[in-house]
């Protein structure tokens, strides 16, 4: 066993420096936006007790049901951006792992070295993204909530919660790293043969059919109800509503890139459809969060509407109250696109480092570099209009279905949503763009044979 | 092997023309190659001729990789010239040496050349996509070729799936479906087992004639380099003998296939 734990810095060179880097700076995204998102929620617990002018205890109490929301919403996108971080780790080692097995180091030995690595690179990024979270409380300190922005104590989560993400982030690394090196341990021939995976089933689309009648059913009845009822209501179709779309979402994937693969004509969007049709699951983990958010914001755009024709906007509690669930939402959307931007590079990366002696060989045959470039950003940017646009698109019709048709007549908190969205695509090409480089210097370094 | 399709279905224009008439193919003169202060190449001569089938020999280090890589435009030699038809390879910048490495020449390496998520169809069709010819068409003449080497029936396939010497025979077929001047084939069977390597190389061998191309092959192993018509030596980056009994650069006498014309 030591001499096994010997080798990890060999091995971990390795893997390079690159993608530890990556590992690294997704981690510290990871941890940074975990004490925002707590220390945002514990403001709002805070606040709950003494609110400031005009909320009363009374009023305050459903932000903190909201932030509670989002802080789930967040926490979907965060912990599967750390679990790739960990994959990206493992699979630099997979092949040398798998050899390692094949001289005969026992499987506990192998699961060691990799909980020791992983749980390392996630304790350095915990710490980066623990500055990360310092710098950033200038940001969040200049959205006012409840009339008010947060001041910087407000936010702060308190030495216990920071040792506990401190300590959290490192072992959630090793527990994903472990999770992921199981193909490598239970057969250690098993990794290099990529096979096609079993097709999902067409009944998860059903499923949230299901739930999206039920749900606008349950709402067109309950309308007559007390407050509490409804919001618990409310919490449940957000719960169907959030479970149907991570059921239905790898299955809608794989099925547009096999429409894709079926019509496509130039090779960049062939291959971009195969890989989409090869692990659905993967994209859907990139863009999955954003769904989730986008269906949010969208719920919430027509907000504004309300307000303008409400006569409860005549009450200023009121008035903030729905000024504040919109910028909740877009906020929550703003950064589930940073994480999902993170995420989309971090996937790219690996993609790359995964297949550098394909794409190595296919180089030397006189493939063009640029081939992988365009398709990379079609494997990225279709999954996300799809994603994105799908479910901003559902929410707008079922909040109609909710509120009447006659709320979707104010354009503005639409244009808003829009505008976050556009942002965010934006955003998420640019975070892929930087496999751009690695790809260049991953096909300069590979040594296709020695001799 | 049945492989009437495939030869008739390679377009050939070239966009350079050829040499004059009775000269090689392939001519590489005094190509010397240096990485840092090894001299891996230290003036080679080669010549390779219409349909004619060669073996690259040598121990590990000898730099017969790096002769295959210089003659097929991967490498640009430090010195001396290297001639594929009428083109100098040496003249060309990077971009149009892997034109001509898409366009005009054919690789067969040891494993794991072929793209992971594509069909073996696909994988085939791909250069022919590359160079613009419509999917339908390209589709129709990699399955064509894929038929042609005994992988009828496996076209939809993706290489994970494929055994290992099924795989390299997709490989042929992606190497010769745009109808290559010469094909590079890189220690094409290192990864397999005898039998299989020897099926694999009845096909490489059978398919490169049959379209009328010339075969550049590396190995160390004797029994792969006996499917050519002739071998060249390297040792220490100089070309050291032809095999005694061989012309030096002469047209292999079995080698020139039905169709090969060109």
């Amino acid at each position: 066993m030591r001499a096994v734990l010997a080798l990890a810095p060999r091995l971990h060179r390795s893997g390079g420096s690159l993608t530890t880097g990556l590992a690294v700076a997704a981690f510290a995204v990871t941890t940074a936006f975990a004490l925002s998102v707590l220390g945002g929620l514990l403001g709002f617990v805070a606040r709950a007790d003494d609110p400031p002018a005009p909320f009363t205890r009374f009023d305050a109490g459903p932000y903190v049901i909201m932030a509670a929301i989002a802080g789930v919403l967040l926490l979907v996108p965060l912990v599967s951006l750390g679990g790739a971080a960990a994959r990206l780790g493992v699979s630099r080692r997979d092949a040398r792992l798998s050899t390692l097995r094949l001289l005969g180091v026992t499987p506990g030995e192998v699961v060691a070295l990799t909980v020791v690595e992983t749980a390392l690179q996630g304790l350095a990024g915990a710490l980066v993204g623990a500055v990360g979270y310092a710098a950033l409380m200038p940001v969040w300190t200049r959205i006012p909530f409840q009339g008010v922005p947060f001041t910087a104590g407000e936010l702060w989560v308190g030495l216990p919660a920071l040792a506990g993400v401190l300590l959290g982030v490192p072992l959630l690394a090793a527990l994903s790293g472990t999770v992921s090196l199981r193909r490598v341990v239970v057969s250690p021939l098993g990794v290099a043969r990529r096979q096609t995976p079993p097709a999902m089933r067409w009944y998860r689309a059903l499923l949230l059919l299901v739930a999206f009648g039920g749900f606008v059913a349950v709402t067109k009845l309950v309308s007559g109800l007390e407050a509490a009822v409804v919001y618990g209501f409310m919490l449940g179709m957000l719960g169907l509503a959030f479970a149907g779309l991570n059921l239905v979402g790898p299955w809608i994937i794989g099925l547009t890139g096999r429409v894709m693969a079926w019509r496509a004509r130039t090779p960049a969007t062939l291959l971009a459809a195969r890989r989409l049709v090869d692990d659905p699951r993967a994209s859907w983990r990139v863009v999955g969060g954003l769904g989730l958010a986008a269906f949010v914001a969208g719920c919430l755009s027509i907000l504004p509407a309300i307000a303008s024709t409400s006569p409860i906007s005549s009450d200023p509690v009121e008035r903030f109250l729905l000024q504040d669930v919109v910028t909740g939402g877009l906020l929550t959307l703003a950064i589930s696109f940073t994480v999902a931007a993170v995420s989309a590079g971090i996937q790219q990366a690996a993609s790359v480092l995964d297949r550098r002696r394909e794409y190595a060989l296919q180089r030397l045959a006189g493939v063009p570099v640029e081939l992988f470039d365009s398709a990379r950003r079609r494997e990225v940017l279709l999954p996300l209009l799809l994603v994105a646009g799908t479910s901003a698109g559902v929410a707008l019709v079922l909040s109609a279905l909710v509120f009447g048709a006659a709320s979707a007549t104010d354009g503005s908190g639409l244009l808003l949503v829009l505008g976050f969205l556009a942002g965010g695509v934006l955003l998420m090409l640019a975070a892929t763009e930087t496999s751009r480089p690695l790809l260049r210097s991953t096909l300069r370094d590979t040594v296709v044979r020695a001799d | 092997m049945p492989r009437t399709a495939a030869g008739h279905s390679s377009p050939a224009p070239h966009p350079t023309p050829g040499g004059p008439p009775g000269s090689p193919r392939l001519s590489a003169r005094g190509v010397v190659k240096r990485f840092g202060a090894t001299t891996a190449l230290a003036g080679v001569d080669v010549d390779v001729a219409a349909g004619e089938t060669v073996a690259v020999m040598g121990p590990s280090g000898s730099g017969k990789s790096t002769l295959l890589h210089c003659l097929a435009g991967i490498l640009a030699p430090d010195a001396g010239t290297v001639r594929l038809g009428g083109t100098d390879i040496g003249t060309l910048n990077e971009r149009d040496r892997s034109l001509l490495r898409r366009r005009r020449l054919g690789f067969v390496f040891q494993f794991g050349q072929l793209l992971g998520e594509l069909p073996a169809v696909e994988n085939v069709a791909l250069p022919l996509m590359l160079q613009g010819v419509a999917r339908p068409e390209a589709t129709r003449r990699a399955a064509e070729w894929l038929a042609a080497l005994g992988l009828a029936g496996k076209e939809g396939r993706r290489p994970g799936e494929l055994s290992g010497g099924e795989a390299q025979r997709v490989a042929v077929a992606r190497a010769l479906v745009t109808g290559p001047e010469v094909v590079f084939a890189d220690e094409p069977t290192g990864a397999l087992d005898q039998s299989t390597g020897a099926d694999v190389m009845r096909a490489l061998t059978g398919a490169t004639a049959a379209a009328g191309a010339s075969l550049v092959l590396v190995t160390h192993d004797e029994q792969v380099a006996a499917w050519c018509s002739r071998r060249i030596h390297v040792r220490d980056g100089h070309v050291t003998d032809a095999a005694p009994g061989q012309p030096a650069a002469g047209p292999a006498s079995g080698a020139s296939a039905p169709g090969g014309a060109r």
